[in-house]
């Protein structure tokens, strides 16, 4: 079997895993505080076809090996944590941080939990600051049932005045967990992420610290896909795929030449 | 002639499918990060009366395409990054950089990569972590380790091993910096120019095709004098 035809099936293999990333960020262009993913490849095991020789032409004493590679395959989907712009909403309950870091959540299990997708509203039994999804903001912050005129300042302290008495209260702090890659992320869906070996330890911090973003109130952060990369993006690989295709058919009419002329 | 001129074309003809596959993997890696395109060139060498295959890896540069991540670096120059792995050390041009289990820069398979004092560590906690066009790895302005780029005294000996590693058999040598800068925030493209590829993938089909018929004819003429001029009448 020539070699060449499973390296390009595995180009157009590849290009098809491309097309489905771009797609999905294509898809999720409106959905608060996404990130866009890349589609990474690499190179396949390569097959030595003829060893190195030892011949003397052209002034040389040896000829290198020939290694024929067998592809390409997919390396890793890898989301990229760029800013997305931001969106006003003048919720009070809308935050978004603009630098880097992200909330954290915890999850029913107890594990914690991060995002971006500063969507939070007030659980209507204990008045916690939660997600939409009604997971609790960490570390909790509670607005007492008067609470009114919440304030977010852009360092994350929390206020509120207090609807009976009419004094102005500090309720807590918000706290934003960084990482050092957070392309190495778990993405759990619902835009939240958990922590991996490749992402590095949880740095926490207050917001507008070294290196921690600020919180800004009253606004969302959109996604960070763009449309116009995203459809280059589409072009190339949807070439990239026809010459992959083009080269399965050389290999197939190489074949095709050789049994049809030469097997009578 | 006769047998001997059969068997140098089929010897062209199987030079022409490994050229085929050769092109063929040029392509499918044509979105490969900092992929190097094969070269075979066809040589008389010897008494070869056929093309003997010559490979080379052509390691021009790729182009650079900014990513917007940290961790991203490209090598703009020759030379290549030092990645240790449970086979040893192998050469790299691929950036795209996460972390290990301790904190340590790797690549995405959790090879450590490779600074002039060995692996590096980043601290549990900073505020920014620059990687400067030098190869220093430099944490909230504290130095901590300058990356190898590195080279063998002729990088056409470097064996291909899949997944970005090159395999050296010789000793590797720093390359001169004035030439080699580090591009945080990019990754470095394939080399594979596409349209180079269909160009060659026609040729290589016409060449293939061309043989073929010489072999035809060379069977014909050689079934002639067997079964005409042979012919016990």
């Amino acid at each position: 079997m020539n070699p060449g035809l499973r390296a390009s099936a595995s180009g157009m293999r590849a290009q098809q895993t491309r097309i489905d990333a771009i797609a999905n960020n294509l898809a999720n262009v409106n959905t608060t505080a996404f990130k866009r993913s890349r589609t990474n490849f690499e190179d396949m095991l390569y097959e030595t076809l003829q060893g190195a020789q030892i011949v003397h032409y052209e002034g040389t004493d040896t000829l290198a090996p020939v290694q024929i590679g067998r592809g390409v395959r997919l390396a890793d989907i890898q989301r990229i944590h760029t800013q997305g712009a931001f969106e006003r909403t003048d919720n009070p309950f809308d935050l978004a941080i603009e630098g880097e870091g992200f909330f954290q959540i915890e999850l029913p299990n107890g594990s914690l939990a991060y995002t971006r997708d500063g969507t939070f509203g007030r659980a209507a039994d204990t008045g916690a600051l939660v997600t939409h999804a009604g997971y609790l903001l960490s570390p909790e912050i509670t607005l007492p049932a008067d609470a009114t005129q919440i304030g977010v300042s852009p360092t994350g302290v929390v206020s509120a005045v207090l609807g009976s008495t009419g004094e102005q209260v500090e309720l807590g702090k918000i706290e934003l967990a960084r990482f050092a890659n957070p392309s190495g992320l778990l993405s759990l869906g619902g835009n939240n992420y958990a922590a991996s070996p490749a992402s590095g330890d949880a740095m926490t911090g207050l917001p507008g610290e070294d290196g921690f973003g600020q919180v800004v109130q009253g606004s969302l952060e959109a996604s960070n896909v763009e449309i116009v990369q995203e459809m280059v993006d589409m072009i190339t690989a949807q070439r990239a795929y026809e010459v992959n295709s083009k080269a399965i058919k050389t290999a197939e009419e190489m074949i095709q030449t050789a049994t049809s002329e030469l097997i009578r | 002639m006769g047998l001997r001129a059969i068997q140098s074309t089929a010897r062209t003809l199987s030079y022409y499918t490994k050229l085929q596959a050769l092109t063929a993997n040029n392509l499918a890696n044509s979105d490969t990060e900092a992929f190097k395109a094969d070269v075979m060139t066809g040589h008389r060498i010897g008494a070869a009366t056929w093309p003997v295959p010559v490979q080379q890896t052509d390691l021009a540069q790729g182009a650079i395409t900014p990513t917007g991540r940290d961790l991203d670096i490209a090598l703009d120059g020759s030379g290549f990054l030092v990645l240790q792995t449970p086979n040893g050390e192998r050469l790299s041009r691929n950036g795209s950089l996460a972390l290990d289990g301790a904190n340590r820069l790797a690549d995405r398979h959790g090879n450590l990569l490779m600074g002039e004092n060995g692996p590096i560590a980043i601290p549990i906690r900073y505020s920014k972590l620059e990687i400067q066009a030098s190869g220093d790895v430099v944490v909230d302005g504290t130095r901590l380790d300058r990356l190898r780029m590195e080279t063998v005294e002729d990088p056409h000996t470097l064996l291909k091993e899949g997944a970005g590693q090159y395999k050296t058999n010789s000793a590797t040598i720093p390359v001169d910096v004035t030439g080699t800068v580090l591009r945080q925030g990019s990754t470095e493209d394939s080399n594979q120019d596409t349209l180079h590829g269909i160009v060659d993938l026609v040729t290589i089909q016409r060449a293939y095709a061309a043989n073929v018929d010489s072999l035809k004819a060379l069977d014909s003429v050689l079934g002639n004098v067997v079964n005409e001029v042979g012919k016990v009448s």
